[in-house]
């Protein structure tokens, strides 16, 4: 993964946590993560997984301590499962943000950026330089580099493909 | 070099002197995962790691608690799935009634110097015993129940000071909902939170396991409590005496932050919807009307937890209009309750029973109706946890709830 180019889709405040990103009424009754996503969000935004689809590349945006809560990686599949490229947080919740790795989906730490950029704004992320480059609003961001273990993560697709390329954990 | 309680564990487990911020490959003693993780990390070991058969089924545990007894045909399929592979792996495997998973593992793996991966967010609540306990997803425990083996990040300690003698009717779930609301649902984001203290030596074990239990409420990766007498007594009672070690951190010990919290000034404090670093004293809630009064959960469903409520509502009548929930957090506890007479106590004031299990927790089994407001004794108050987005949850004690279900509307149990 080098660069994606995007769309915003949403803005959301800080501290939305797992139950709102899927709620536990629904996620026991169905292992297919499919039919699970269209719940996504359901609580606070319930256009969400609807409007993905009108988007190319959607990029969700929050602010600080994305996805606290529960331990549950139904969260960050189920927003795999709606085309999301890539969440830029302020933060992030651990649980959550090893989740997102471990299932290929890349998590990016970036200072004030629910501030600075608008439900909409086209944004091209360069991994490789560290920047959020706005097309709309023609600025560059700077973000926090992804730790190295996580890039070789995000690099195999995910900590299965990971592990199974090679063979188990190696010191 | 000093250490913390957290680098001292993940260095032995290691096998290598380890400090905050160190990533490590480290062995796991016990993993487990229930009826809402189970399930998704057996499809990744199948599907992702083409595997079927976990690294030793004695270290693996897998429990139906989120969504048990059973109430659809969707979720006993669920449970079907995961039940076979148990089987197939002659797991350690945990039925519907059976109780709640950390309940479980704590009464039968916990132990000090362990450490425990639990796909469930709360599985900080075992550090009380001294164990390095902390909540991955169901990939994370894919991988652990193939490999025996995980990589961590060794935390930043956050240290909690709790000093002098708590007030009557107040209790470590109050400690830590005022710790929380002072530091709020972030400032421990990653670090292992350190419970020390003259309060702390004083609390018993079960208290100490509700302010673990929470300490992922202020985001941290684990909560520790040292490991004493009560740890070995409890296991003792286990019969598994043998598991006991001591644990505490070095004298000079690095900590990146630290609060000290002196127990005489707090109060019974109220976590207020839809956010649990919402805090506030009781006192300014007595006029929330109550549809529901929940106690039980992995934060305070334990005998002690039940006795405090019962002493309570003994004699009395739980108000018309509310209804009073009671869900023993295992087995264990239930049987230890009935010959006590609790269960008799709460039947009498017209509270209903639950199997043991999350029960009312996830709103699975449970649910509010619209508009409706709850108190209850677990953990967290997030719109829609209790199964319904248009009602509202407050956070207490036990002995909180237990008030205020005799009265119908949020009560200080000071009072009573």
């Amino acid at each position: 993964m080098d660069k994606i180019k995007g769309t915003v889709l949403r803005v959301f405040p800080k501290d939305v946590n797992t139950d709102e990103i899927i709620s536990g009424k629904y996620k026991y009754d169905e292992l297919d993560i499919k039919k699970l996503a269209i719940h996504a969000f359901v609580a606070i935004d319930p256009k969400f997984c609807e409007d993905a689809k009108k988007v190319k590349n959607p990029i969700l945006i929050a602010s600080e301590n994305f996805g606290c809560g529960s331990s549950r990686e139904q969260a960050p599949l189920v927003i795999k499962t709606c085309d999301i490229s890539c969440i830029i947080a302020e933060s992030f919740a651990r649980i959550f943000y090893r989740n997102g790795f471990n299932i290929g989906m890349p998590l990016i730490e970036c200072r004030d950026i629910s501030n600075k950029v608008s439900q909409g704004d086209g944004l091209e992320i360069d991994f490789s330089a560290g920047t959020i480059r706005n097309l709309t609003k023609n600025e560059t961001y700077k973000f926090k580099p992804i730790p190295e273990f996580m890039q070789k993560l995000l690099d195999a697709g995910g900590l299965m493909p990971y592990l199974k390329k090679s063979g188990g954990f190696t010191e | 070099m000093s250490k913390t309680m957290a680098e001292k564990v993940l260095s032995k487990k290691s096998g290598t002197d380890v400090s905050a911020g160190d990533l490590i490959i480290t062995p796991v003693d016990l993993v487990f995962a229930h009826d809402g993780t189970m399930p998704l990390a057996i499809q990744q070991m199948k599907f992702g790691l083409s595997k079927r058969s976990v690294f030793d089924p004695n270290k693996v545990v897998g429990v139906c608690d989120h969504a048990s007894p059973s109430p659809s045909e969707k979720v006993s399929n669920v449970h079907s799935f995961m039940r076979k592979f148990a089987l197939e792996n002659n797991l350690q495997f945990f039925e519907n009634g059976d109780g709640i998973c950390h309940q479980i593992v704590l009464e039968r793996f916990t132990a000090p110097w362990k450490v425990i991966i639990g796909a469930d967010s709360h599985t900080c609540t075992h550090g009380a015993f001294g164990a390095f306990a902390t909540g991955m997803g169901s990939t994370d425990v894919a991988a652990i129940m193939t490999y025996g083996k995980t990589w961590l990040r060794v935390p930043e300690s956050f240290k909690v000071e709790i000093t002098g003698q708590l007030p009557k009717h107040v209790y470590s779930k109050d400690v830590i909902l005022h710790i929380i609301g002072e530091i709020t649902a972030d400032g421990a984001t990653y670090m292992s939170m350190e419970f020390l203290g003259n309060t702390v030596d004083k609390m018993s074990l079960a208290s100490r396991l509700t302010m673990c239990n929470m300490a992922i409420e202020a985001g941290a990766k684990t909560g520790l409590c040292e490991a004493d007498e009560k740890v070995r007594e409890f296991l003792e009672s286990y019969g598994r005496g043998k598991e006991y070690a001591p644990l505490v951190p070095d004298k000079n010990a690095a900590y990146a932050d630290e609060i000290i919290i002196e127990a005489e000034k707090l109060e019974p404090m109220v976590a207020f919807p839809h956010k649990v670093d919402n805090v506030a004293p009781v006192t300014q809630f007595e006029d929330v009307e109550l549809d529901m009064v929940c106690i039980g959960t992995c934060t305070n469903g334990r005998i002690e937890d039940l006795r405090v409520a019962a002493q309570i509502v003994k004699g009395k009548k739980v108000a018309e209009g509310t209804r009073l929930i009671v869900y023993p957090a295992s087995r264990d506890v239930l049987l230890q309750a009935i010959r006590e007479g609790i269960i008799e106590t709460f039947l009498r004031s017209g509270a209903s029973i639950g199997a043991p299990g999350c029960g009312f927790c996830i709103g699975r089994i449970i649910a509010l109706g619209d508009g409706e407001v709850a108190l209850s004794t677990q953990n967290r108050n997030f719109r829609g946890r209790m199964g319904n987005d248009k009602a509202e949850i407050y956070l207490c004690s036990p002995a909180t709830a237990a008030a205020s279900a005799i009265t119908g509307r949020i009560t200080d149990p000071r009072g009573v």
